[in-house]
C-alpha cells in the first residue's frame, strides 16, 4: 500500500482517536505517523472536530475536558442524554473509566485479594450496550468498548465477535486490535478469525505472533515492514528487541534496547522488558544506570517501578524489589509483568501463597505468559503437590513447546510422583536434550534416570554422551561429570571392556568425591585384568556399583541445595 | 303569637340566614374551619335546627376532627335516621374515630324504611335550603358501599369489604378510591380483578370518550408481576402518555420484569418532577433497595420521616434502609412502626418478614408472611415466601402446597415455578423440576424478547443442574453458558460447568473452570476436591512428549522423531468421578437455594 496513504489514513484515525479520549491508540499511531515524517500526503479538511456533532458541540468540549481532568462521573452525567456517536461514545467511555478508576481505588488497600463483586459497572454497561448492539446503532468505537466490557467479564467468545466487527467498522483503530490480540490463545484461533484486509493488520499479526511466542514469524514480518518504509518507527524498534529476547539472542536483544534508547532518550515503554534483559545478563552497571536514568524520568510509572525493582532484586534486596512491584500494581493492577516479578519475589521470600496469588493474578490478566505459569508450578513443587505442579508446568509448557526448562520441570514432577510415572519423565528429559537444551541439565538427568531403571545400556549412552559434550565445551569442574566417571567406569567393568572402564577410572580420580573410589577401581581393573576371570553373574560384582546407586540417587539437586535457590535461579532466565 | 311571630320576622329581617349560610361554605372553601364552624353554630341556632344546617355544623366539626361532637350533633337529633347524608357522615365520623361498630350500625340502621327516609332527607334539603346538599346524595349509594368497605376493612373482615368496595365501584365507575383500595390492598387475584374491570359497567355510566381512558387508566393499574407486559398508550389518548401516574406504573412495570436501573432512572425522574408522589415512592424505594444504595435511601427516609411522620411509607423507607445496612433489629423496629400506622400496609409486614429470615429466624420469618396473606389476599408474594421457608425447613410437602397456592393466585408466574423446580429438585424429581424450569424460562421469554436480567441466573443455572441431573450434558452447558452472560465471573457457574465437563470426560475443560471458580471462591470445598480428581485424569491423558517415541533410540543425538503411540485414558478415573454424584447433588441444590432465598428477599419491596 501506498505510504502516502497510509499516512493520510493514520492522520484521520490519530483525530478520531484523540477526539474519543483513546490516548493509548492515538499515542500508537502518532508515533507511526512520525516515523512516516519524510512522506509527503495531502493537507487534511477543515472543520472535521465538530463533524457529526452538531447542535451538541459544545456539550462535547465540556465532556471531554472533565474526562481529561479524569473527572469521570461528571463527564458522563453531562453525557446522559448524548445524541451523536462520538458523544455517546464518551458518555460509555467516561462510565467505564468512572468504574475502573472506582476500583482501583478500592484495591489499593487489598493489594493481593481483590473482591471481585467490584465489578457491577460492567455489567450494567454491558446490559445497555448489549440492547443498542441488538439494535444496531454503536458505530465502531462503541463496538470496541463493548468487546472490552465483554472482555473484562471473561465472555471471551463474543468479546471476539464484538472486537471483530468493531475492526471491521473502524480498522485504523489500533485498540481493537491490541484487545483482539489478547484473546486470542492459539495460532488455531488465530487462523480461524477473519480479518480485514488492511495495512495495519501486518501490525496486529506480528504483534500477536509475538504473544503467542511465534518469535522468529513475528521478527520477519516486523523486519518486512521496516523495510517497507517503517524504518524509524521506535514500536517497531521495540518489537524486535523483544523478539530477539524471546529467541534467546540475548546480546543482540540488548544491541537493540541500546539502540532503541539512542534514538529515543527519554522512552519508558518496554524498559521494563530491557531491565529483566539486564538482569538476566547480569549486567549490574547498566541496570544501576538504567534504573537512575528512568527514575529521573518519571518515578510514578509502572515501568520505572519494575526497573528499579529488578534493580534492587539484582543486589538481593528483595523486600526492597518487593515493594517496587507492589507500587507498579498500585499504579496499574493490569500490569501483567509486575505481577510476575512480584511472584518472583515473593518466592525469594519464601512466601508461597502470596507468591501464588501474584502469578495467578498475572495468569488473569493474561493466561499467554508462560513464566506465571511456570511459577506456580515451582511454587507448587515447594508446597509438594505434584499433581498441580505438573498441571501448570505443563501450561507453560504448551506455550512454549520447545524451551528445554519446561520439559525438564516436567520430567522431574514425573519422576516426584507418588507413583512415579518414569517413563514420561524420561521422555521429557530426551525430549528437551532432543530440543536443545538450555542448562544442559536434561541429558546428565536422563541419565541417572535409565541408571535408577537399570537401562545400562541407554545410561552408558546418555552418560557418555554428556562427558563428550562436556568435554567439548571444556567443562571439567562439574560434580555430575565425576558422577559419570564413575556409573560409566562401572559399566566397562562390568561388561568386560577393560580399556574403557580403565580411562573412566583415571577420570574419576580427577575428582576429590571420587578419587577413592576411582583408585579402588583401577585396582580391581589390574586386578581382573590379570585373572582374566570371566565375571558370571551381576551378584558378586565389586562393592563400588552397588555404592555408587544411592550415592546417585541421593545426588538429586534437591538434596544438593534447597529447592528455592536452585529454581530461582534458574526463573530469573526465563526472561 | 302574633308577637312572636313578629320577633321572628325581626330577626330574619335583621339577619340573612342563606348569607350566614353562605359564610359557611366559603370559609370552609378557604380552609377556615374555625369561622365556619362558628357561623354554622349560629346559623343551626337561628334556624332552629334545620337538616341542612345541622348537616353543615357537623361537617365543619368533622373538618375541625371534633368527631364525637359531629355524631353527637347529628344522633342528638336523630337526623341519622332520616337523612342518608346525615346518616354517611355521622358513619364517617365513627369511622374516623375508629368506632367501627357504631359506624356499621348507623350505615345499616335505617335499611328497612331507606326507601322512605332518604326522598325525605333529599326533600327537605331540596325545599329548604339552597342546592348545596344535591352534591353529596348524588352518588351516595356508592359513596356508602366504600365507607362499609373500609370499614369492614378496618375490621378485618376483608370478604366483606371486597365486597362492598366492588358494589361501589360498580355503582359509580368514577369511584377511583374504590378501585384502588381493591387493587393496592391485593384484595383480589388477577383472574378476579380482571374479570371486575370487565364487568363495570362503563358503557352505560359514562360517555364513549371517557370510556376508554377510564379503561386504560385502570388497566394500567392492575397486577403487574405475574406476566409484565410492555405497556402500551393508546394512541387516542396519547397525551397521557407523560401522565406520572402513567409513568409510575411503566416504572412498576420495569420493576417486575428486574430491569432494575430502568425503573429507577423513570422513578427518579418522577420524583424530580413531584418530590414525594405517593405511588412513586415506594417503587423508589424498593429500587433503591435492589440497586444497593443505601445512601440515597437513608437521605430519602430522613426526609419522609421529617415531611410524613404519620405516613407509613416515610418508616417503611427507614426499615428498608436499616434491611438494605443489615441491621436488622432497628429495622425491625421501624417496619413495625410503619405497620402500625397503618395495619393493611402489606409491604412492610412482608419487609418484616425479611428482616428474620435473612437471620434464618423462619418461624418468626412464617409468622409475619402469614400476617401479609392474610390482609393481601390477592397477592402470591406471601405465599411464596411463606414456601421458601418451609422449604428452608426441610418441609418440602408444606412448602409445595404454599407455592401451589401462589400460582393459583398468579397462574405463570416465573419465582413459583422456579422455586417449585427447586423443591421437585431436591426430592429428586428431576424431570419434574425440568418442567418446572423450562416453565419458569418460557414464561420469562413470553413477556420479554430475550431474557437478559441478572435475576434470572440462578433459574438458568438450575435448569444446568437438573439438564445434568438427566445427563443431558450439552444442554446443561448451554445453560450454565447463558447464566454466564446474565451474571458473569459467577462461581458457582464456574463450578458448575467444570463439573459437567468432568462428567463429559472432559478433564482440560473442567481443570479450567475449577480454576476459575476457585479464583473467585477460595474457600469452595466442592471445585477444590474436584479440581484434584480431575487433576489426576488429566495427567493420565496428558502427554506433553507426544512426538517422543516410547522406545527411545541408543544413541541419543538429536534427530528422529518418530511416530508416537498414544496412550488409552484409563477409564476408571471417570467411573469415579461418577460416583461422587450423590455427594454432590445435595451440595448444588443447597446453593441454588441460598443463591435463591438471597434473591427473593430482595424482591420483597415490589409487592408494594
Amino acid at each position: 500500500m501506498e505510504l502516502s496513504l497510509i499516512k493520510k489514513q493514520l492522520f484521520t484515525a490519530q483525530r478520531e482517536c484523540c477526539s474519543r479520549g483513546l490516548l493509548q491508540s492515538s499515542k500508537w499511531l502518532a508515533e507511526l505517523l512520525f516515523a512516516l515524517e519524510e512522506v509527503s500526503c495531502e493537507p487534511m479538511d477543515e472543520g472535521w472536530e465538530t463533524k457529526g456533532l452538531e447542535a451538541e458541540h459544545e456539550r462535547y468540549l465540556l465532556a471531554k475536558n472533565y474526562f481529561d481532568l479524569r473527572e469521570y462521573d461528571r463527564a458522563a452525567f453531562f453525557t446522559t442524554f448524548a445524541k451523536s456517536d462520538k458523544l455517546y461514545f464518551l458518555h460509555i467511555y467516561s462510565r467505564y473509566m468512572a468504574g475502573e478508576k472506582r476500583k482501583n481505588d478500592d484495591r489499593i488497600e487489598t493489594l493481593v485479594s481483590v473482591p471481585e463483586t467490584s465489578n457491577h459497572y460492567l455489567r450494567e454497561l454491558r446490559c445497555e450496550l448489549e440492547k443498542r448492539h441488538t439494535a444496531d446503532t454503536l458505530d465502531g468505537f462503541c463496538l470496541y468498548l463493548y468487546g472490552v466490557v465483554l472482555r473484562k467479564l471473561d465472555l471471551t467468545l463474543d468479546a471476539v465477535n464484538i472486537l471483530q466487527e468493531a475492526i471491521q467498522k473502524e480498522p485504523a483503530h489500533w485498540g481493537a486490535w491490541v484487545e483482539l490480540a489478547t484473546l486470542i490463545t492459539d495460532k488455531d484461533m488465530l487462523s480461524s478469525i477473519t480479518l480485514q484486509d488492511h495495512w495495519i493488520r501486518q501490525f496486529f499479526l506480528a504483534h500477536t505472533y509475538l504473544e503467542l511466542q511465534m518469535n522468529e514469524e513475528a521478527l520477519r514480518l516486523y523486519l518486512d515492514l521496516q523495510e517497507n518504509g517503517f524504518k524509524q518507527s521506535t514500536y517497531i524498534m521495540a518489537q524486535i528487541a523483544i523478539c530477539l529476547q524471546n529467541l534467546q539472542e540475548v546480546d543482540q536483544a540488548v544491541e537493540a534496547f541500546v539502540q532503541l534508547q539512542k534514538v529515543d532518550l527519554y522512552r519508558l515503554d518496554n524498559m521494563d522488558t530491557y531491565s529483566n534483559l539486564l538482569y538476566v545478563k547480569d549486567m549490574r552497571i547498566e541496570l544501576s544506570h538504567l534504573a537512575h536514568h528512568v527514575c529521573e524520568i518519571d518515578k510514578y510509572r509502572v515501568e520505572t517501578c519494575c526497573v528499579i525493582g529488578n534493580y534492587y532484586s539484582l543486589r538481593s534486596q528483595h523486600e526492597k524489589a518487593g515493594l517496587c512491584f507492589q507500587r507498579a500494581l498500585k499504579l496499574n493492577p493490569n500490569y501483567l509483568s509486575a505481577w510476575t516479578l512480584m511472584g518472583h519475589e515473593f518466592m525469594e521470600m519464601k512466601n508461597t501463597q502470596a507468591a501464588i496469588q501474584a502469578y495467578r493474578h498475572a495468569i488473569e490478566v493474561n493466561r499467554k505468559d508462560y513464566r506465571a505459569w511456570y511459577g506456580l508450578g515451582q511454587t507448587y513443587e515447594i508446597l509438594k503437590m505434584p499433581f498441580y505442579c505438573l498441571y501448570y508446568y505443563r501450561e507453560a509448557q504448551k506455550l512454549r513447546p520447545s524451551d528445554s526448562r519446561m520439559l525438564v520441570a516436567l520430567g522431574e514432577s514425573y519422576e516426584k510422583l507418588e507413583r512415579p510415572r518414569l517413563q514420561e519423565a524420561k521422555k521429557c528429559y530426551w525430549k528437551a536434550y532432543s530440543v536443545g537444551d538450555l542448562e544442559g541439565l536434561a541429558l546428565i538427568k536422563l541419565a541417572r534416570l535409565y541408571e535408577k531403571l537399570a537401562e545400562d545400556d541407554h545410561a552408558c549412552a546418555a552418560y557418555a554422551e554428556y562427558i563428550s559434550e562436556a568435554e567439548a565445551l571444556g567443562i571439567t569442574d562439574r560434580e555430575e561429570q565425576s558422577q559419570a566417571y564413575k556409573y560409566l567406569a562401572n559399566y566397562h567393568v562390568r561388561s568386560k571392556q577393560y580399556d574403557e572402564a580403565y580411562t573412566y577410572a583415571q577420570k574419576c580420580t580427577d575428582y576429590p568425591e571420587t578419587r577413592e573410589e576411582g583408585k579402588a577401581l583401577l585396582r580391581e581393573i589390574a586386578q581382573r585384568r590379570t585373572t582374566c576371570e570371566p565375571f558370571s553373574g551381576a551378584s558378586d560384582l565389586p562393592t563400588p556399583v552397588t555404592d555408587a546407586r544411592p550415592a546417585v540417587s541421593e545426588s538429586t539437586p534437591l538434596s544438593r541445595l534447597s529447592p528455592i535457590n536452585l529454581r530461582l535461579t534458574f526463573t530469573k532466565e526465563l526472561y | 303569637m302574633a308577637g312572636e311571630v313578629e320577633t321572628d320576622l325581626v330577626m330574619q329581617s335583621h339577619i340573612n340566614l342563606d348569607k350566614l349560610r353562605g359564610f359557611v361554605r366559603m370559609y370552609i372553601d378557604k380552609h377556615q374551619y374555625k369561622s365556619a364552624l362558628f357561623w354554622a353554630d349560629k346559623v343551626v341556632t337561628l334556624s332552629n335546627g334545620e337538616t341542612p344546617d345541622v348537616y353543615w355544623l357537623s361537617q365543619c366539626l368533622y373538618l375541625t376532627g371534633q368527631y364525637h361532637r359531629a355524631t353527637h350533633c347529628i344522633e342528638t337529633r336523630k337526623l341519622h335516621q332520616t337523612n342518608a347524608a346525615c346518616r354517611f357522615l355521622a358513619a364517617k365520623c365513627h369511622y374516623e374515630a375508629k368506632e367501627y361498630h357504631e359506624a356499621i350500625e348507623i350505615l345499616y340502621w335505617p335499611e328497612n324504611n331507606s326507601t322512605k327516609t332518604p326522598e325525605k332527607g333529599l326533600d327537605a334539603s331540596v325545599t329548604t335550603a339552597n342546592a348545596s346538599t344535591d352534591v353529596l346524595l348524588t352518588n351516595v349509594e356508592s359513596n356508602v358501599s366504600l365507607l362499609k368497605g373500609k370499614i369492614y376493612e378496618a375490621m378485618d373482615n376483608r370478604a366483606l369489604a371486597v365486597e362492598c368496595f366492588t358494589a361501589a365501584l360498580k355503582q359509580d365507575v368514577y369511584c377511583y378510591e374504590a378501585f384502588e383500595l381493591l387493587v393496592q390492598h391485593h384484595m383480589m387475584s388477577a383472574e378476579e380483578e380482571r374479570k371486575l374491570l370487565e364487568s363495570l359497567p362503563f358503557s352505560s355510566q359514562c360517555p364513549e370518550e371517557e370510556m376508554e381512558l377510564l379503561r386504560f387508566m385502570y388497566e394500567v393499574k392492575l397486577k403487574k408481576y405475574d406476566k409484565p407486559l410492555s405497556l402500551v398508550v393508546p394512541a387516542t389518548l396519547g397525551a397521557l402518555g407523560d401522565n406520572v401516574d402513567v409513568v409510575v406504573n411503566l416504572a412498576e412495570r420495569h420493576y417486575y420484569n428486574c430491569e432494575f436501573k430502568d425503573c429507577f432512572n423513570i422513578t427518579s425522574a418522577v420524583l424530580n418532577k413531584d418530590p414525594f408522589h405517593s405511588d412513586c415512592l415506594p417503587v423508589h424505594i424498593a429500587c433503591l433497595v435492589e440497586l444497593k444504595k443505601p445512601n440515597d435511601l437513608f437521605y430519602l427516609a430522613h426526609k419522609l420521616v421529617d415531611l410524613y411522620p404519620d405516613k407509613p411509607v416515610a418508616w417503611f423507607a427507614v426499615g428498608c434502609y436499616y434491611l438494605l445496612v443489615k441491621k436488622n433489629d432497628a429495622a425491625r423496629r421501624y417496619l413495625s412502626k410503619a405497620t402500625t400506622l397503618d395495619r393493611v400496609y402489606g409491604p412492610a409486614w412482608l419487609a418484616y418478614g425479611h428482616s428474620f429470615a435473612v437471620e434464618n429466624e423462619h418461624d418468626q420469618a412464617m409468622a409475619a408472611y402469614f400476617k401479609a396473606s392474610q390482609l393481601m389476599k390477592g397477592c402470591h408474594l406471601p405465599l411464596l415466601y411463606i414456601g421458601l421457608e418451609y422449604g428452608l425447613t426441610n418441609n418440602a410437602k408444606l412448602a409445595d402446597r404454599f407455592f401451589s397456592q401462589a400460582l393459583a393466585i398468579a397462574p405463570s408466574d416465573p419465582f413459583v415455578l422456579h422455586e417449585m423446580g427447586v423443591i421437585a429438585f431436591q426430592n429428586h424429581y428431576w424431570e419434574t423440576a425440568e418442567k418446572y424450569f423450562s416453565e419458569a424460562l418460557s414464561s420469562i421469554e413470553a413477556g420479554q424478547q430475550c431474557v437478559s436480567v441478572e435475576k434470572w441466573e440462578p433459574l438458568l443455572n438450575n435448569l444446568g443442574h437438573v439438564c445434568r441431573k438427566l445427563k443431558k450434558y450439552e444442554e446443561a452447558l448451554d445453560h450454565h453458558r447463558r447464566a454466564l452472560i446474565l451474571s458473569p465471573q459467577n462461581p458457582s457457574t464456574y463450578s458448575a460447568m467444570g463439573y459437567v465437563h468432568s462428567l463429559l470426560g472432559n478433564a482440560a475443560m473442567a481443570v479450567y473452570y475449577f480454576h476459575k471458580a476457585l479464583g473467585l471462591r477460595r474457600d469452595d470445598t466442592f471445585s477444590t476436591n474436584m479440581l484434584e480428581k480431575c487433576m489426576q485424569q488429566l495427567l493420565n491423558e496428558l502427554n506433553p512428549c507426544e512426538d517422543v517415541p516410547d522406545d527411545l533410540p541408543i544413541p541419543i543425538n538429536r534427530s528422529g522423531v518418530e511416530e508416537i503411540i498414544t496412550e488409552t485414558v484409563d477409564d476408571s478415573e471417570l467411573a469415579g468421578s461418577h460416583e461422587q454424584q450423590p455427594n454432590l447433588s445435595s451440595f448444588l441444590a443447597n446453593t441454588s437455594d441460598s443463591v435463591l432465598v438471597e434473591e427473593v428477599s430482595m424482591d420483597l419491596e415490589g409487592s408494594s
